[in-house]
């Protein structure tokens, strides 16, 4: 039942998601699509304010997993893939328009930052991209064809690589503005603009996996079967994830960069039910728990313990069916889970709690009220030095874009972990034991309707 | 303010007509200023009503706020000078304190004040209040007696006053907003403790005074109480006795065959601080019970009957500022439908399970007695306070009885020493309790957060 994670390669199997973020370049594209947005009508089309505005004042979905599931799953039908292409086109141009709306209520100078503005360009190209394709489909013409759906994928994939960078650049943006923003405005924007992009990308991303692995789509009279290589998934879903693997994997990745900053690889265990699988998406807990494992990890190594890291493995058990099921009797909601929330997969999977136990010495009182802050109060050289506790986030943020792979700077690893945790209705919470070690207690929900969140 | 209005009305009515003009804007008020009397309202019960100015008055004085250090330092050095400066000190806080509490159950609901147990609880604190601001001040160590006895006597009525105002609260389920009813038991029971403190706190120094082998201006040791306040509260020790006296019961209460779980206890073993022992033998007490039932209850359920079920593991670590007590069980955690009732006093949909339960409460010392496990807490060798703790019956009461406050209680009491507690449920797993205590007495004590507590 204990694991210890082993030195080596990672464990787990990415799926060709990660390609993505290159530029579209698959030689499956049709010899007739010429290459990126620009003979479509990106510098065609100019975003007007009337846009914006229209767009803004349209309600934002709250975007469920059960969202992203109800096209069906891979290889998709050439009906269920345009399906998907317009469900996502209904979505992401509104979504970009509402962070315009915030970004443009930003105060004057701070978006006249250069780095702030570049985000705000980035949006609008964004934006002018997708509104062709918007007005036609208001207009009554839909993605009908699947060369339509091929050269809108090829877009959303623009999208999704234009705006890998954005947290960073953000982030060095702010930094430079600290004397015209007030830390509570920006951790108040950037709670509400990473949740935002999380979403964004999630629609964009999921259209694009359902894409990929509905190769059988090019025959249109090819009958779907199942996908080999990666049954479980549903696009950017695993329905499957075992998140024993993914802290295996995670923890190897952590305590090799661990060895090679400080000669020391921390142990880790994993108990509870390791065996647990639950519905989520991988990318999300993989980033979740290498942030909390850097966490741990880098702890441990200062407090110099020999202790392991545990974490426990917590499936929630479902609920009684009596609870759930609320087809006869009154027509009442008495519970977090709704009958219509449940579509293609049928089995109702509750959520998971994760919990990482360290014995790092715990975190000082003076630093807990801000580890939920992009902080930026305490700006000191100490940022240079692994681990400093008061390092700046922010401006470790802006460092992270430059590639090097470093465990500290920590600073934005909790907020934006926290963001992906509530995404779903699942959350984080730290309790800390000074001069002990620190718990996190990490929930994530399975497949059910969110609470609105946005 | 109604009296306010009456003594107004009154005057008005002998006002010369020279003073008219306030008449002439407020006509109608004048009409019906007639008909403003002391005489009660005859309503279906007929409640007393009460000439109200008195309780204005005291309505109107601000808490004195005290902290742990103070009671500490004070305590210190006993004399009669300071002790008679204790009883007066005593002597017009508490009716203060509880004018206040009285006027806040004024304002409740009609129909929740007319609940019997919150009426009861409601005329206990009227007369309390009555009985305390009529006492003179206080010259003498004889007239300090009979406040001492006065003192006595009135904690001893109030010890029902927890359960009888939760069994007040779950009857009126639905008839209050849950959360202002929360804010009021908050209140009302952080202002018990505050109130308790102060009397029990001279209770003990009276009687300390008064032993035979004391003198004046000793120096008191360091295993000794200064009043209530242990001075050196060793956590494990603490949390060892708790752990004998709530596996005790444990054993008593179920199957002979069916085993109890282990508590093991590791982490800094030598912290100590200053606490007042009841208090921290009243949430570790609970915290444990809830673990202990919890994991025999999985355990039972889950577990093979010859396995060993899995231990409780406490934490202590210590820090210059606090220390901070986990107590991590593997029970199978909290379901997730209870969740959002667990900090509440009033419990939603469980209430009448509870409520059954809260009559099943021992009120009386006597009962008490009967079930022998008083002993147990380890307190023989501590200091034993003549009068009856007001803890005591619910720290001993057997583990099946669910009162469904154990969680909130707890931390009103870990609270008002500018502490902490939390509870993180991993649902088919176990519970992590957090326990932080504000380590008093050092000089980095923030007098201004406990001062804000305390003045309740």
């Amino acid at each position: 039942m204990n694991i210890i994670a082993r030195p080596g390669p990672r464990l787990f199997r990415l799926p060709p998601l990660r390609r993505i973020a290159q530029p579209w370049s698959s030689p499956r594209t049709l010899a007739t699509h010429t290459r990126g947005g620009s003979s479509h009508s990106s510098t065609d089309y100019e975003v007007t304010d009337a846009d914006i505005r229209t767009l803004a004042s349209k309600h934002l979905h709250p975007l469920s997993l059960a969202d992203l599931v109800k096209h069906g799953r891979p290889p998709l039908s050439e009906q269920s893939l345009l399906s998907s292409a317009n469900f996502a086109l209904s979505l992401l141009p509104i979504r970009l328009a509402h962070r315009l709306q915030a970004l443009r209520n930003l105060p004057y100078i701070v978006v006249s930052n250069p780095n702030i503005s570049k985000i705000y360009d980035t949006y609008i190209k964004s934006l002018s991209i997708l509104l062709p394709y918007w007005h036609n489909a208001a207009q009554g013409r839909p993605i009908a064809t699947l060369e339509e759906e091929i050269r809108f994928t090829n877009t959303l994939a623009q999208l999704v690589a234009q705006h890998t960078d954005t947290i960073p650049i953000l982030a060095r943006g702010f930094l430079e503005c600290k004397r015209y923003i007030s830390p509570a405005e920006v951790t108040r924007f950037l709670d509400e603009h990473l949740r935002a992009r999380i979403g964004t990308r999630l629609v964009a991303e999921q259209h694009i996996a359902l894409h990929f692995s509905s190769q059988p789509h090019w025959d249109p009279e090819a009958s779907p079967t199942p996908c080999p290589e990666y049954p479980s998934f549903v696009g950017v879903i695993d329905t499957a994830l075992r998140p024993a693997t993914v802290v295996e994997s995670c923890a190897g990745f952590v305590a090799d960069i661990c060895e090679l900053r400080y000669g020391v690889r921390p142990l880790l265990y994993i108990d509870g039910q390791p065996d647990a699988t639950f519905a989520s998406v991988p990318m999300h807990l993989e980033y979740i728990v290498t942030e909390m494992l850097k966490n741990a990890f880098r702890a441990t190594i200062e407090n110099k313990s020999k202790e392991p890291v545990v974490v426990t493995i917590a499936p929630e058990p479902p609920l009684p069916e009596t609870e759930i099921l609320n087809i006869k009797g009154p027509d009442k909601e008495i519970g977090p889970f709704r009958n219509d929330a449940i579509r293609p997969l049928d089995d109702n999977a509750p959520g998971v709690t994760i919990r990482i136990r360290d014995r790092g010495g715990g975190i000082p009182p003076h630093v807990l009220p801000n580890i939920w802050s992009y902080s930026f109060t305490t700006f000191s050289d100490e940022d240079e030095m692994p681990g400093s506790s008061g390092s700046d986030g922010l401006h470790a943020l802006s460092n992270a874009g430059s590639g090097v792979s470093s465990i500290a700077g920590l600073g934005y690893g909790l907020p934006l972990s926290r963001a992906y945790a509530e995404y779903f209705g699942g959350g984080i919470a730290v309790e800390s034991l000074y001069r002990w070690g620190t718990d996190v207690y990490l929930r994530l929900k399975g497949i059910g309707k969110i609470d609105d969140k946005k | 303010m109604f009296s306010s209005t009456l003594r107004a009305a009154s005057k008005r009515r002998g006002l010369a007509p020279s003073h008219r003009p306030i008449l002439k804007r407020c006509s109608r008020c004048q009409s019906s200023a007639n008909f403003m009397t002391n005489t009660p309202v005859k309503a279906r019960n007929s409640p007393t009503w009460r000439p109200v100015s008195v309780l204005d008055e005291w309505v109107a004085k601000e808490a004195r706020p005290i902290s742990l250090r103070q009671l500490m330092v004070f305590g210190r050095s006993l004399t009669e000078a300071r002790l008679i400066s204790s009883a007066n000190y005593v002597r017009t806080e508490l009716p203060t304190r509880i004018a206040h509490r009285i006027r806040d159950m004024q304002q409740l609901p009609y129909v929740v004040v007319e609940n019997p147990h919150i009426k009861d609880v409601y005329n206990l604190y009227y007369n309390a209040f009555d009985t305390f601001r009529k006492v003179k001040e206080i010259k003498t160590l004889d007239d300090n007696d009979r406040l001492c006895e006065i003192i006595s006597d009135n904690l001893k009525k109030h010890l029902t006053v927890i359960p009888k105002l939760a069994m007040g609260i779950h009857e009126c389920e639905g008839l209050f907003d849950a959360k202002e009813m929360d804010r009021f038991m908050n209140t009302i029971l952080k202002s018990r403790i505050s109130r308790r403190v102060i009397a029990e706190q001279h209770l003990s120094l009276s009687e300390t005074y008064n032993s035979p082998h004391f003198s004046p201006g000793a120096k008191l040791s360091e295993s000794d109480f200064i009043g209530e306040v242990f001075i050196k509260c060793n956590a494990k020790s603490v949390i060892e006795s708790c752990a004998a006296a709530t596996r005790k019961i444990a054993r008593s209460t179920n199957a002979p065959d069916v085993k109890v779980p282990e508590i093991k206890i590791e982490g800094h073993l030598e912290t100590s601080f200053p606490y007042i022992l009841s208090h921290l033998e009243y949430i570790i007490g609970e915290l444990l019970r809830n673990s202990i039932q919890a994991v025999i209850d999985w355990h039972g359920k889950h577990g093979h009957p010859e396995d060993e079920p899995p231990p409780i593991e406490v934490t202590i670590a210590e820090a210059p500022q606090h220390a901070t007590i986990r107590i991590s069980d593997r029970g199978g955690g909290i379901p997730r439908q209870e969740l959002p009732y667990l900090w509440a006093f009033s419990k939603g949909p469980h209430s009448q399970q509870r409520l059954a339960n809260l009559g099943r409460v021992p009120k009386m010392a006597a009962t008490m007695q009967e079930l022998h496990i008083e002993d147990d807490l380890g307190r023989a060798d501590l200091k034993t306070p003549p009068y009856q703790s007001s803890l005591a019956t619910l720290t001993s009461r057997p583990p099946d009885l669910r009162l469904g406050m154990g969680l909130p209680l707890s931390r009103v009491y870990a609270e008002y020493w500018a502490g902490n507690l939390d509870v993180h449920s991993l649902e088919g797993y176990g519970v992590d309790a957090f326990l932080q205590i504000s380590r008093l007495g050092n000089k980095n004590e923030q007098v201004i957060t406990r001062a804000s507590m305390d003045a309740v």
